[in-house]
């Protein structure tokens, strides 16, 4: 039997360090997450930008603080998920930069689930965790850890209008394969959710680029 | 390894410490299915001698920086040196294990260690940096063991091992793979290095290094160190709800984990076998399979054959 190379428990007590360490940079990643929001509901020309600028952001701390710097302590994998972390967050930073396939960010249509998408990232997926007693500090947290980042990631890109398919590579890679992972392997029954989001946002990505 | 139960409270941290010490200073009343002397093997090239059971680190030990589970294992570390237990053996390759060993070994007492330790990476300047990273983790002035792990670049690394050698900076040098598919590379440097020591996975039930690489390890002057006793658990999840045979008796195992271990280990060729744990009466069950009576090799046939039919 292939498994991690650590048990559940020391996961989440990696989360407890990383989360006690990293204060208060979680408060700042919810105001941006609803900043998101907000702009997708009132939609701005900058919208898009500002959208791209954030999900930068978080994808570079992700690499960075999350993966080289705290779970590369227990998972020599994290190297790999790190760089492929950083390279997203450029994507998003370039993509942020030129913007000009970048029409709008709003909640219609296929805006609307990725609206659901980004909710489930910033209340759902928490209150998951707390069920399952993975709350505060153990937790996963919105903008710092990856699951409810990727989740909210795929749903800001159901919201972006213009934004090419390829952003939504590593996203998706990571949805399906550590959503999958965690649920079997880490007894985190929250990261279902972040199976549901891959598979969902894979189809409705897909489809929104067809009708395109 | 077994199922995770590292919630250690105040009343079970006291409670194992008191159990440490009825340990010692009653040992009679310690579980030991058997008295007597422990089983040691001789290292074929030197003739030394170490205890036929020792400590894997591989997941177990990969705590990071949490005080309350590395204090839990430097607990498991002292009832293994208790135990008369020596080697333990890790890699860069399990996180933060080798971190957590050093911890032990500064929080521990101890009659004597036998370090084996891995390179598991590639290029020579890479794998000599990450052997001095790992000295520096366990905190030890030089490894007695140094081994590839899992064979990755290893005719750099062997070159690097045979200079530290004969500069003394390692007593012993050897190779280890945990997949099948690599047995072939084994058996080739196994045939053409100066090697001391080989490392790989057998166990009651996945016994195919007896047709090549046992025999060839005994024809070559090899000690023999066996990964995965337990299938990583497997085997122990398996048999647990079954009852020891009525003969298990007749070779002083009182649990499943001494049955699997006593197969392994009573192999002639075999040295040492490294059962990874994280709880300390875990460790108990496991140190008591280097004492009491052995099976030959009548009787390990019936074991193989028993625990195909668990």
């Amino acid at each position: 039997m292939r498994s991690f190379p650590f048990t559940a428990e020391v996961y989440f007590s990696l989360f407890e360090t990383y989360n006690r360490a990293i204060w208060p940079a979680q408060l700042v990643a919810y105001a941006l997450g609803i900043a998101i929001v907000f702009l997708a509901l009132r939609p701005t020309p900058a919208g898009p930008r500002i959208a791209l600028a954030v999900l930068s952001a978080f994808w570079l701390w992700n690499g960075i603080a999350y993966h080289f710097m705290h779970f590369l302590q227990i998972n020599f994998a994290a190297l790999g998920f790190g760089a492929l972390f950083v390279l997203q967050g450029v994507l998003f930073a370039a993509m942020a930069v030129r913007g000009g396939r970048l029409q709008r960010l709003r909640a219609d249509q296929f805006g609307g689930a990725g609206l659901l998408l980004c909710v489930l990232a910033l209340a759902a997926y928490p209150l998951l965790g707390w069920l399952a007693d993975h709350g505060w500090p153990r937790a996963a947290i919105f903008g710092v850890a990856p699951a409810p980042m990727v989740i909210f990631t795929i749903g800001a890109l159901l919201m972006l209008e213009g934004a090419p398919l390829y952003l939504a590579a590593i996203p998706l890679l990571w949805a399906l394969v550590a959503g999958s992972a965690a649920v079997l392997l880490l007894s985190a029954p929250e990261d279902l959710s972040l199976l549901v989001a891959g598979v969902a946002g894979a189809g409705l990505l897909i489809w929104k680029k067809r009708k395109s | 390894m077994r199922k995770p139960i590292d919630r250690v409270t105040r009343r079970t941290f006291i409670g194992s410490l008191a159990g440490l010490g009825a340990a010692t200073v009653l040992p009679a009343l310690a579980q030991a299915p058997a008295q007597g002397p422990i089983l040691k093997k001789a290292i074929p090239r030197s003739g030394e001698q170490i205890p036929a059971v020792g400590l894997g680190t591989w997941i177990t030990f990969n705590v990071g920086n949490d005080e309350r589970l590395r204090t839990a294992r430097a607990q498991v570390m002292q009832a293994f040196f208790d135990r008369g237990g020596v080697l333990i053996d890790s890699s860069p390759m399990y996180g933060s294990s080798e971190a957590t060993i050093g911890y032990g070994l500064a929080h521990t007492k101890r009659a004597a260690l036998f370090s084996a330790s891995k390179v598991w990476t590639v290029l020579k300047p890479l794998g000599v940096s990450q052997m001095e990273a790992s000295r520096k983790y366990w905190g030890i002035e030089r490894f007695d063991l140094m081994q590839v792990h899992n064979l990755l670049d290893w005719s750099s690394h062997i070159e690097t091992l045979k200079e530290m050698k004969a500069l003394g900076r390692v007593r012993y040098i050897g190779i280890t793979s945990s997949q099948g598919w690599r047995y072939g590379d084994m058996e080739k440097v196994m045939r053409t290095e100066p090697i001391d020591f080989v490392q790989f996975t057998y166990n009651v039930v996945d016994r195919d290094v007896e047709e090549r690489l046992l025999p060839l390890a005994a024809e070559r002057g090899l000690a023999v160190i066996v990964n995965r006793p337990f299938q990583e658990g497997v085997l122990i999840d398996r048999m647990k709800h079954h009852p020891l045979p009525p003969w298990a008796g007749e070779i002083d195992c009182a649990n499943w984990a001494q049955f699997l271990l006593k197969f392994i280990i009573s192999h002639p060729a075999v040295t040492c076998t490294i059962p990874a744990t994280r709880r300390v009466d875990h460790l108990e069950e496991n140190m008591g399979a280097l004492r009491g009576r052995m099976p030959d090799a009548n009787l390990r046939a019936r074991m193989a054959r028993y625990a195909e039919t668990v």
